[in-house]
């Protein structure tokens, strides 16, 4: 038989890592809410024939924001035929309070209860056994972190599915309730006795997204019902319903678990949350974090010890040494061969177009595993707590730090991650911006430009510069939209506050690999696609082959550099860059490499002699005009991909239009600021 | 009193929550239902973290103002 079993919890109660666990899969697991935001699919690792489903996290079945609505609808419209919910063992009440709704819908359920390694460690004691009993499900001690309890659990969600094994009635909300929760089911035709249930409850509950569902002369015979119970319980059923689930809870956890030291003692994450979330502390520690962060990655004097590179530029060298020597290879086989001339131009222009984005994939590397270990170790959460305070000046809240710090990874999982926000407000103005952020397929053009035309300035500075560029424009815009975008003001912030975890190095490195992956991926598709189209169109015009100058690319790019006259760059392969660049931004480089020859050979040596390394650029590019080229296509229309994000979340191509618009323009009303601005110093 | 006025280390017990019912609804799936201890763990600019049923919540200060506790 074949199943679908779906993962569902609370956020970071662990449902990813046991998704990986059963799976073998390498999804990405974060310690902080909103990593998985849509559901994931896989099969388990002992027997192809389950499918296992990883759910977004969520707190309830009455949905909060969007990414909670998919798990919501999962496990109530499209059933799986049985659920695995994970209860994380250390705060096992609230976690329980979902687990209380599952078992209300009637699906055949396991209890997963993670983190057992952590309750140990407390001194606690939770008896899977009695919880068992008095719940009607299996509950199965598990650490999903070291994959201990796995097959255990396997077992008896093959159990319950096959069986179809539900829970029994539980004796939960009392007799007034139930029998309103009767008469509703009396008006209700649709489903199974269970599916029924459920919705009766969430009726009851007030839930406007099914009341809207009904028919009108059904939706009126429920609403008496509901006002009648709500003249009962002081105009609030909802309430006493959430009410009556905790207290069935607190009776169930009385029976079952028993606490080590009854009442709070200062845990490992206290005491650090007293540092990391200081009122004075925080910001200058996130400052240092990030200016670690950037260095380890950039810099040429890391630790300011001058000279020594850092663990990202010294990989970059060892990286573009390999490709140069490639290369050579390559050009002393073909030519030993007899290649005609046309066939290795084209080959080594591809080869000097692909290495150029190949030499920094190490700096991108080391960007995302570091990036990664933060993710994993429960600082985020904080961050955008504290950050809160900061956000609301401009319009947005703590909440859209997350999305737009993925952006320096890459904007499409970022503008995915802005479902998090439950302000359609927040969102837009989110997603509008985060492509501000500047993100890693970016990165080598402000490389390329900082060793060739600023061989002499600190190069972390140059970067560095650039993002901060970036992070204005983006801080500056919100304030902005949120004067021109109509909704409702942000006025809340709540978010739980994982437990510091040391990352696993399993994890840390299954993200940083899958990200190099897709940019490895990415380079040799669609950037080896697009250098062999822009070798042919820069080597041929209507009369066969000719000199670069009197191609098709140069009539193309001709054509459209009048625009940039005012940005200080109206020159034909600048301006070629910018619409490769929309393919994807490591284009922008690799064009380079093409059409100004050779990049990658001479960056690894300016790299490590710290000298100009292009000077062809330097023939097109002043310093002004470099800064305004990278402005430029740091905060114009990002590549297509992330478009097509931008579209799926913002769900209208009105809105799609706008957000690229305003990008647009921004772009270059900032780029022509700079181009004169800078144009005054240097 | 609000519990935006809680000193860290002090536990205090919800009993009303003035917010809109869509917030309402997001504040009781957290365990903050009336009647249930809330215990200030830490502070700052932003707002406050607080120990709910077991699990650490950090809310601002807005959102802390609209909660009332005895
Ligand atoms: N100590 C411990 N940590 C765990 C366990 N399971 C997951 N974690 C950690 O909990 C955090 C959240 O895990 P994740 O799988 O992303 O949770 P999700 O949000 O539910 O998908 C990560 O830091 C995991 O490493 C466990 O059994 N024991
Ligand atoms: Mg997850």
């Amino acid at each position: 038989m074949s199943y679908t079993i779906a993962l569902a919890g609370n956020p970071n109660c662990g449902k990813t890592t046991l998704f990986n666990g059963l799976t073998g899969s390498k999804q990405h697991v974060g310690n902080w809410p909103g990593v998985t935001v849509d559901k994931k699919e896989g099969s388990y690792k002992k027997d192809k024939e389950i499918n296992i489903l990883d759910l977004p996290g969520t707190y309830s079945l009455s949905p909060y924001s969007a990414e909670e609505i998919v798990a919501r609808d999962h496990i109530v419209k499209e059933k799986p035929d049985a659920v695995i919910n994970i209860v994380d063992g250390t705060s096992i009440e609230r976690n329980l309070y979902l687990t209380m709704q599952v078992l209300e819908t009637g699906v055949p359920t396991v209890i997963a209860m993670n983190m057992m390694d952590e309750v140990e460690k407390r001194g606690d004691f939770i008896n899977c056994q009695k919880l068992s009993e008095i719940l009607g499900v299996p509950v199965v001690p598990i650490v999903a972190r070291t994959g201990k309890g796995l097959d255990a659990l396997m077992e008896a969600v093959r159990q319950a599915a096959s069986e179809e094994k539900r829970s029994g009635q539980l004796k939960v909300f009392g007799e007034e309730i139930e029998g309103a929760v009767e008469e509703i089911r009396k008006y209700l035709t649709e489903g199974t006795p269970e599916d029924q249930q459920w919705t009766a409850i969430k009726l009851l509950e007030g839930d406007e997204i099914i009341l809207d569902s009904l028919r009108p002369e059904q939706a009126d015979a429920v609403q008496d019902i509901v006002r009648k119970m709500d003249s009962r319980y002081n105009g609030d059923t909802e309430a006493a319903i959430a009410d009556k689930r905790y207290q069935y809870i607190g009776h169930v956890v009385k029976k079952a678990v028993r606490r080590f030291q009854a009442g709070h003692t200062e845990t490992k994450s206290d005491r650090l949350d007293k540092i990391l979330t200081n009122r004075v502390l925080a910001l200058p520690i996130f400052a240092v974090v990030m200016y670690i962060l950037f260095a380890a990655t950039f810099s040429e004097n890391f630790l300011f010890i001058p000279g020594l590179p850092s663990p990202g530029v010294w990989l970059a060298g060892v990286v573009e040494n390999a490709w140069g020597a490639l290369t050579g290879l390559v050009e002393g086989g073909l030519t030993s061969l007899g290649a005609s001339d046309w066939a290795l131009g084209l080959v080594l222009s591809c080869m000097d177009g692909v290495g150029a984005v190949a030499g920094f994939l190490p700096l991108v590397l080391v960007l995302f595993l570091l990036l990664s270990f933060l993710e994993d170790s429960g600082y985020m959460a904080r961050v955008a707590f504290v950050m809160d305070r900061i956000f609301r000046h401009f319009g947005l809240s703590g909440r859209s730090f997350i999305p737009l710090l993925m952006g320096f990874g890459c904007s499409v999982p970022a503008l995915m991650a802005s479902r998090t926000l439950e302000n359609d407000k927040d969102r837009k103005i989110t997603m509008m911006i985060t492509p501000f952020m500047s993100c890693g397929a970016k990165l080598p053009i402000y490389l390329m430009f900082a060793v060739t035309l600023f061989a002499g300035t600190n190069k972390t500075f140059i970067v560095f510069g650039i993002y901060m560029i970036g992070l204005l424009v983006a801080v500056l815009s919100a304030f902005i939209l949120g004067r021109l975008i109509k909704g409702d003001e942000i006025s809340n912030f709540i978010m739980e506050l994982p437990s510091y975890r040391v990352p696993t190095l399993k994890s840390v490195l299954i993200h940083a690999w899958e990200k190099v992956k897709g940019f490895a991926v990415k380079a040799g598709t669609i950037i080896f696609g697009s250098t062999v189209l822009i070798w042919l169109l820069s080597n041929f015009n209507g009369s066969g082959m000719c000199g670069m100058e009197d191609s098709f690319l140069a009539s193309i790019g001709n054509a459209i550099k009048v625009i940039f006259i005012p940005l200080g760059f109206a020159d034909w392969r600048a301006s070629v860059g910018v619409v490769t660049g929309w393919i994807a931004k490591e284009n922008i480089v690799a064009t380079f490499g093409q059409l100004f020859g050779g990049v990658s050979d001479e960056v690894v040596e300016a790299v490590s002699a710290g000298e100009e390394a292009l000077p062809a650029i330097t023939s097109v590019f002043t310093p002004a005009a470099a800064w305004s080229y990278m402005a430029f296509n740091l905060l114009c229309m990002p590549c297509f991909a992330a478009v097509g994000a931008i579209k799926r979340e913002m769900g209208s191509w009105k809105w799609t239009l706008r957000a690229i618009g305003y990008q647009m323009l921004t772009a270059y009303v900032v780029a022509f600021v700079i181009y004169h601005l800078f144009g005054l110093f240097y | 009193m609000a519990l935006a006025m809680v000193a860290i280390g002090e536990t205090r017990t919800i009993k009303e929550l003035r917010v809109k019912e869509e917030m309402k609804r997001h504040l009781q799936d957290l365990g903050f239902t009336v009647g249930e201890k809330v215990h200030v763990v830490g502070e700052n600019a932003s707002g406050l973290i607080l120990l709910v049923k077991g699990a650490r919540i950090a809310l601002n200060r807005g959102l802390a103002t609209k909660i009332s506790v005895a």
